[in-house]
């Protein structure tokens, strides 16, 4: 099942792309960049959700009359969630819309990361298994082995660069520092203390880069590349939508910004 | 901890996870390397080579003591003329390692490649030619020294360099073919085949035939011509062998095929026995053999009429070797390691590792 919906396909696009772009050297990371691309476009309209909805939980923190509700039903806790429920029903907000996009991407990420190994076949076991997962349409024989160099990476192997006699994880710092921004940029403002949408935000903009830089320092540096590409493109949509909180980038930069609610 | 906060931890550690479990940097898998002298089986079987007495299929020694995940063995291991086992390993330490046959004793270690060690080595004329996954061919003495510099040949380098006794043929998975002259250390042609090629060459009169992912057999000449002598229904992945006037070449479809290399002509039609064929064939005696991914291991006589049959279960990719008056199968990621069979089919022993 996980192979033939997510393994298979993902492996012939990739495959599919790298032969279109001419196989030779560097390819196959272009390829990935590719990839990411389409996968990003597919899910244009999920992440869009996604900040729509990240959005509409913001207004709502900071909403007189949500206040008044919280205050209100601050030792009942059960009548808050039906009011909560109740509120969302009317402001038409999806409490999941938010967290979908982030949930797909981690069959994506585990799927890319057992596609890029398997079509880069390391050993002639997995070449025996690339050969069984391409479709019939595909020039296999015409492009097996995969080039895995990318710059100056190997795309199966975790990147590093020496630097007076240590491997500094250049691509890691990239896919930790990329994952901070975007997560800082479309994290929303709130100006009340008890808002947990916020706080939650502001964990995810901790322990997410923490948790993608770990992998990118681990994992066959070709989803470094896709994270990277991810990133950019995310950070590249949102500000696309004008609502880039840019201040928040510098530690302390929220304190004077104004809420949308509060203007 | 509030739920929300414990469902997003919850989340992001069953991502981590995950992931985890897709390991990190790539560990090799592969199928276990096979080779065999007058008293021991020696099986490169991941964490370790084992020694199998053949008189019993007992284990006589396993190297190392203790396993190192650093350290993983696929290779056939490659016996020399002044008594040592070679053997590199897949690992993430790219080491090459020299044993004692008779007691699985360390002669030495080195470690050089920035691949990975799949292919076997060659020994000619007291020199070790060791093909890495890295693309080049590392020219070492038997002491495991650099002799000459290494020979870039690009692509991975899976399969032991074949000789004729003067030339050496490496296969490699850059679709090429290479003809060095040892003794000067040169790539002397690189005969492009259209497709990766997996197996050693088989050296004929003048040349070497070599199967391809371009689902062809061709004989190859030291002058870099070469011509197609045979098309097959699929990827031909294992070696052809070369007895006389007859070639024997199997492909991804199954079949098996045998040509009369004279005449050009198939000696028999639709030999196909149960699966696709990855494992070289074995020619021993009056009878060939061969192994399928359906876990079949079959012997024919020379007109291609199957002699005898034995299920393993498990998909065979390991070419089998012939040990005396044995043949050893080894089968992939089966209870047993090795199982040793006499001429008419009859089974004399297997061998399990102990754990």
């Amino acid at each position: 099942m996980w192979e033939t919906i997510i393994i298979q396909p993902m492996t012939n696009l990739l495959l599919w792309i790298y032969d279109a772009l001419g196989h030779g050297p560097h390819t196959f990371g272009l390829a990935i960049i590719l990839f990411t691309v389409a996968i990003r476009a597919i899910t244009w309209p999920l992440n869009a959700s996604q900040v729509k909805g990240a959005q509409a939980m913001q207004e709502l923190q900071n909403d007189k009359e949500w206040q008044e509700i919280q205050k209100k039903y601050a030792k009942d806790r059960e009548k808050l969630a039906q009011e909560q429920m109740r509120v969302y029903k009317e402001k038409g907000i999806n409490p999941f819309a938010s967290c979908l996009p982030t949930l797909i991407q981690f069959p994506i990420i585990i799927g890319l990361y057992q596609s890029i190994i398997r079509a880069l076949s390391a050993t002639p076991f997995d070449m025996l298994k690339l050969a069984r997962t391409a479709y019939p349409f595909q020039n296999v024989e015409g492009i097996i082995p995969l080039n895995s160099t990318f710059l100056w990476m190997d795309l199966s192997r975790p990147e590093s660069i020496p630097v007076f006699g240590f491997a500094l994880p250049t691509l890691a710092i990239i896919v930790a520092l990329t994952t901070y921004v975007q997560s800082k940029l479309t994290m929303p403002t709130s100006t009340n203390p008890n808002d947990q949408s916020a706080q939650m935000s502001g964990m995810m903009s901790i322990y997410m880069p923490l948790l993608l830089g770990w992998f990118a320092l681990t994992f066959a540096s070709g989803i470094s590349v896709y994270f990277i590409t991810s990133n950019v493109l995310g950070i590249v949509q949102y500000a696309a939508t004008g609502r880039a909180n840019w201040s928040s980038l510098i530690p302390g930069g929220n304190k004077n910004k104004k809420s949308p609610a509060k203007k | 901890m509030n739920t929300k906060r414990l469902l997003l931890i919850s989340l992001i550690a069953l991502g981590a996870l995950a992931l985890s479990a897709c390991s990190g940097a790539p560990v090799a898998n592969n199928w276990y390397g096979l080779a065999a002298d007058a008293e021991h089986a020696y099986v490169s079987g991941g964490s370790f080579v084992y020694a199998v007495d053949l008189k019993n299929g007992s284990e006589a020694w396993r190297y190392p003591a203790e396993a190192d995940n650093k350290i993983v063995f696929y290779a056939n291991p490659v016996l020399t003329a002044d008594g040592q086992l070679l053997v590199g390993s897949a690992g993430t330490t790219h080491s090459f390692v020299s044993l004692d046959p008779a007691t699985g004793r360390e002669n030495w270690v080195e470690t050089f490649g920035q691949g990975t060690w799949l292919a076997s080595p060659l020994v000619l004329n007291e020199t070790i030619f060791a093909p890495n996954t890295d693309g080049f061919l590392y020219i070492r003495n038997l002491n495991g020294k650099e002799a000459a510099d290494p020979i870039k040949l690009g692509g991975a380098l899976w399969s032991a360099p074949t000789t004729d006794g003067t030339l050496l043929y490496v296969a490699s998975l850059d679709h090429n073919v290479h003809v060095i002259d040892p003794a000067r250390g040169v790539i002397v042609e690189s005969v492009n085949l259209g497709g990766a090629v997996p197996s050693s060459p088989a050296v004929g009169a003048n040349g070497a035939y070599v199967g391809s992912f371009a689902s062809t057999v061709e004989f190859v000449q030291p002058d870099g011509s070469h011509e197609i002598v045979a098309n097959a229904g699929n990827w031909v992945w294992a070696s052809p062998v070369v007895d006389g006037e007859t070639l024997y070449y199997a492909d991804l479809d199954g079949g098996i095929h045998s040509l009369d290399l004279a005449s050009g002509k198939q000696n028999w039609d639709g030999v196909q026995p149960d699966g696709p064929i990855v494992a070289n064939l074995l020619l021993a005696g009056d009878q060939l053999y061969a192994a399928t991914e359906s876990g079949s291991f079959f012997a024919l006589d020379r007109d291609g009429k199957v002699v005898w049959e034995k299920t393993l279960d498990k998909a065979i990719y390991t070419p089998p070797v012939a040990a005396g008056d044995l043949i050893l199968v080894s089968p992939y990621q089966a209870d047993i390691a090795l199982a040793a069979y006499d001429v008419t089919g009859k089974q004399a022993w297997t061998f399990t590792p102990a754990k």
